[in-house]
């Protein structure tokens, strides 16, 4: 698959990703002889960033840090690659001065240390060959500041019996949001909705499948829920016990993201 | 981005540094969507200190200095030490030669050799509506707010950049709509000494990245010079306005803002936040370095009252020497006048474990640069307090 985020540093750079899922130091982050990652947020013990793909979602931490790249680099102890999801000055600057290429944009959520990756700095793109892309979308009901989940059943192809968000496949050059409604239609019942928001797609991983999940918000007019066989239950729940729940992949981040959304339009 | 003509040529035919300079602003205008390039009228690159920048930030200064060449008056923050008192202070011999070699390689870019936080005060004074490149927080602050010139908190890289180049990125302070306020502060407190440091402190916890509109109180420069560093360690503010007497104000518009209010107990729990030391072993007095005022002023008090424990003053080369009076004053009651070097970017920590100060960007800033513990108090105060 390959994801379309925003090039800022140009060149092209390939190979095996190292994965970190929280924001990063250089300083302190990286033994500057080495290139050891010594930050506990990736996924294996201190890993070396030399020719390998560094995936995060932004940088943290003083602008040594720009310097530590360089002199990473200067060394041979460099990644090939940075992917970010909101890179900053003090990453992006030391990319520049190493030569690194970087990509930014990316929702790094969807990405896993040792996926293959190639990085392409001129334009804006990160693909992933072994990895194949599946659009969906993925509805938050909204009722008195209660959202829907579903339980979904044991027919489906995937993720059976956890919990999710009213969803669909899209197919083909389909509008999302058209999809959406349909899908709300479909396995609610419900009519009357009132769109809220929608968001940058969220990548949600599942082996060699990267779901690429477009959220949605609607308003709904009542609760009341009539199920197709997708689904076997469903619940009017506040956002915040989501996390009791045992969900899809990422559903907090498409639930965080709309709401997030609708928030700062009404504010 | 749209380059200039020239700015292709350097792009294509300029030297390394150049190419490597317009390849960062380049990223910086990418990331922060800018079109285009303003021509600046001076930089002032930050990066300077050993004890901050270390042996990653020495071997690329070095590396760039080859055939760097600054094309705009350009300034650089404070050392890590004294290069002229470096023996007496007990700072190791390595840490001294790196110190000075990072020096150097500034000074072969052609950045004028002075070591300052407070280039304002030191002769590239910018004008109303100048745009800069500048990277010390708080004189970034003082020249948006006080001078009404222009500049983003520029990183060290991107100022040295923009000061190779002659330009930076024409985004942000650069634009006359991200020079209006977000909040509305106000302080009934009638400051003086401190409270102008304790103001900024508390508001840029507040506000964060907003851009604070102050009202109920006035101050010349010296106390917004405190106001804005305090301000822009705690919150990440680069300007500020003040009613009535920043050159901005007129044309703002504050109906409708966010408003807070700052009370005396506001400033008192600020002073206790900022201190967790209970003796103390020197006085340091910087962040930013003082004036030559400032410098006289505290000489005087030191020979009416004579400390117990050392006063150290930071200040720019060119004050200390202008004012031999007064370093010989402190240094004959066992304090010390240290130039091109400043409180928190110094080495202090290899000789004081608690160091008692008045200001609040040094209070904010020692616990966690220098592991000080910090007395934060009112220079009156802590001089009859060490008496």
């Amino acid at each position: 698959m390959k994801i379309r985020g925003r090039g800022i540093v140009p060149g092209h750079a390939a190979g095996t990703a190292i994965v970190s899922h929280a924001p990063f130091s250089f300083v302190g982050g990286v033994d500057p002889r080495t290139g050891e990652v010594l930050d506990q947020a990736t996924e294996t013990m201190r890993p070396r960033l030399q020719g390998r793909i560094f995936a995060f979602p932004s940088g943290k931490g003083s602008t040594v840090g720009s310097y530590l790249i360089y002199g990473l680099a200067k060394a041979g102890n460099g990644p090939a690659g940075i992917v970010n999801a909101r890179t900053e000055a003090i990453v992006a600057v030391g990319a520049t001065l190493a030569g690194i290429p970087l990509v930014d944009r990316v929702d790094v959520g969807g990405l896993r240390t040792g996926d293959r990756m190639t990085v392409d700095g001129d334009r804006g793109t990160v693909e992933l060959p072994d990895v194949q892309a599946t659009p969906v979308v993925s509805v938050i009901l909204r009722n008195r500041a209660r959202i829907l989940i579903v339980r979904r059943s044991e027919d489906v192809g995937s993720f059976r019996g956890r919990w999710s968000a009213v969803s669909g496949y899209l197919e083909g050059r389909e509008d999302p949001k058209h999809r959406a409604t349909q899908e709300v239609r479909e396995e609610t019942g419900l009519r009357g909705l009132t769109f809220r928001a929608t968001g940058a797609p969220i990548l949600a991983r599942d082996n060699a499948r990267m779901y690429v999940v477009h959220p949605f918000l609607f308003d709904a007019p009542n609760r009341q829920v009539r199920l197709d066989w997708e689904n076997v239950e469903h619940r009017w729940i506040r956002p915040e016990e989501l996390d009791r729940f045992d969900t899809v992949p990422r559903l907090s981040e498409v639930v965080a993201t709309v709401l997030g959304r609708a928030s700062d339009a009404a504010g | 981005m749209r380059l200039t003509q020239a700015h292709r040529r350097l792009l294509e035919a300029g030297t390394n540094a150049q190419r490597t300079s317009l390849r960062i602003l380049e990223t910086v205008a990418r990331i922060s969507e800018a079109e285009r390039l303003v021509p600046i009228a001076s930089a002032h690159v930050s990066g300077a200190s050993y004890k901050l920048i270390g042996d990653a930030g020495l071997d690329f200064l070095e590396d760039f200095a080859r055939d760097a060449k600054v094309a705009v008056p350009t300034t650089v923050n404070p050392l890590g030490t004294d290069l002229a008192q470096w023996r007496d202070l007990g700072v190791p011999p390595e840490f001294a030669e790196k110190q000075g070699r990072i020096a150097r390689a500034y000074v072969a870019m052609g950045v004028q050799p002075i070591f300052s936080c407070t280039p304002y005060l030191l002769g590239v004074r910018p004008k109303f509506g100048d745009h800069l490149a500048w990277a010390e927080s708080n004189a970034v602050c003082f020249a948006n707010s006080v001078l009404g010139a222009r500049s983003n908190r520029e990183s060290g890289p991107s100022a040295l950049a923009a000061a190779v180049v002659g330009a930076t990125p024409d985004y942000g302070l650069h634009t006359d709509r991200a020079r209006l306020p977000t909040v509305v502060v106000t302080a009934d407190t009638k400051p003086r000494g401190i409270d102008y440091s304790l103001i900024g402190l508390v508001a840029g916890e507040q506000v964060g990245d907003g851009l604070p509109f102050f009202r109920g109180f006035r101050g010349n420069e010296t106390d917004l010079k405190w106001l804005g560093a305090a301000l822009a360690s705690s919150g990440s503010c680069a300007m500020f306005h003040l009613e009535g007497v920043t050159p901005e104000t007129r044309k703002v518009r504050v109906r409708g803002l966010k408003s807070l209010r700052i009370t005396r107990a506001d400033l008192t729990a600020a002073k206790r936040a900022h201190t967790d030391g209970t003796e103390a072993e020197m006085i340091g007095l910087g962040s930013p370095q003082l004036s030559a005022e400032e410098l006289k002023e505290v000489a005087r008090k030191v020979e009416r009252r004579p400390p117990r424990i050392p006063v150290w003053v930071f200040t720019s080369r060119i004050v200390r020497d202008a004012n031999p009076e007064a370093v010989a004053a402190l240094e004959r009651n066992g304090g010390r006048v240290l130039a091109d070097t400043c409180l928190e970017v110094t080495l202090l920590e290899h000789r004081f474990g608690t160091v008692a100060t008045p200001s609040g960007k040094g209070a904010y800033y020692l616990p966690s640069l220098c592991k000080q513990k910090v007395i934060f108090d009112d220079l009156d105060r802590l001089l009859e307090r060490y008496a």
